[in-house]
């Protein structure tokens, strides 16, 4: 037992010391059939954004869709008329600004 | 009487009972190559050895100035999904301190403060960012500065993409707009 525990000591413990992850605010979002648009955020570290708000603003900066992310970290909303922006806000400086433009159409 | 016999050892037992003793010598000399790498980044961290690279001193934004660095003189960093990432470095002047609440930096002006972009963090005289650079980025983009007052305040300036990161637009010009 004290052979095992000298043996693996040192590869447990370079294990157990995990790197220092970033984790930045990441948001994707592609169009479903029936003009909705389904957006997903998280973490670049892998951890997931429940309850994280996500507006669709307008060009005009009206916010046409206020609303928070489900727990799959996603949020399905009708696709507005017009020049618009997601903007998923994990607060100030942890955002991330998705263009209508880069919203993939089927 | 006892009858024991030496088991003959193999030659490869043989050579590692020789020269593990010096083994551990060039175990205890391997780091020691990585130590003036280890110093230079541990200077860098604490500041004292500047802000970084192309630095731009003396940003004037609205009543304030600053100073802005990139950490190093390098291509943006992939994060996985999230895209690539550059990591700045700012410096608040002296009398700016007290009245400057929240730092930003984004590539392109910000539609609203709350699309600032990315925050600064850290002390006010060596603050840092991770700032993301859009794959699209056009290469004579600016950088524009966001500061936000105690006073609710808040004031806008820009800097060059060129002058504040020349490898992150070599880098961007390599990509040729694509993706």
């Amino acid at each position: 037992m004290k052979h095992l525990m000298r043996t693996f000591a040192l590869p447990l413990l370079v294990l157990a010391a995990g790197p220092a992850l970033a984790h930045n605010p990441m948001c994707e979002c592609e169009e479903l059939p029936g003009a909705q648009v389904k957006c997903t955020g998280g973490f670049s570290d892998g951890s997931g954004a429940p309850g994280v708000t996500l507006d669709v603003i307008g060009y005009d900066e009206q916010v046409l869709v206020g609303g928070k992310l489900g727990d799959d970290s996603t949020l399905t909303f009708k696709r507005p008329d017009g020049e618009f922006y997601v903007l998923f806000d994990a607060g100030p400086g942890h955002v991330v600004e998705v263009d209508y433009a880069d919203i993939a159409q089927p | 009487m006892s009858q024991v016999q030496a088991v003959p050892a193999s030659p490869l037992k043989q050579r590692w009972l020789k020269w593990r003793f010096h083994l551990n010598i060039l175990l205890i000399l391997i780091p020691l190559g990585f130590m003036p790498k280890y110093f230079a980044d541990a200077r860098l961290f604490r500041g004292e050895a500047g802000l970084g690279a192309n630095v731009i001193n003396d940003i004037q934004v609205g009543p304030y100035t600053l100073d802005l660095a990139e950490m190093r003189d390098e291509p943006p960093r992939a994060d996985g999904p999230a895209g690539h990432f550059k990591v700045f470095n700012a410096s608040l002047c002296k009398a700016c301190v007290n009245g400057v609440k929240a730092a930003y930096l984004r590539i392109g002006k910000p539609r609203s403060l709350r699309a600032a972009g990315t925050i600064f963090f850290g002390a006010p005289y060596n603050m840092g960012t991770s700032l993301p650079i859009p794959p699209r980025t056009k290469p004579d983009a600016q950088v524009w500065i966001t500061l936000e007052g105690w006073d609710g305040s808040m004031h806008q300036a820009s800097v060059p993409l060129a002058k504040a990161s020349p490898a992150t637009v070599a880098w961007l010009e390599k990509q040729g707009g694509k993706k």
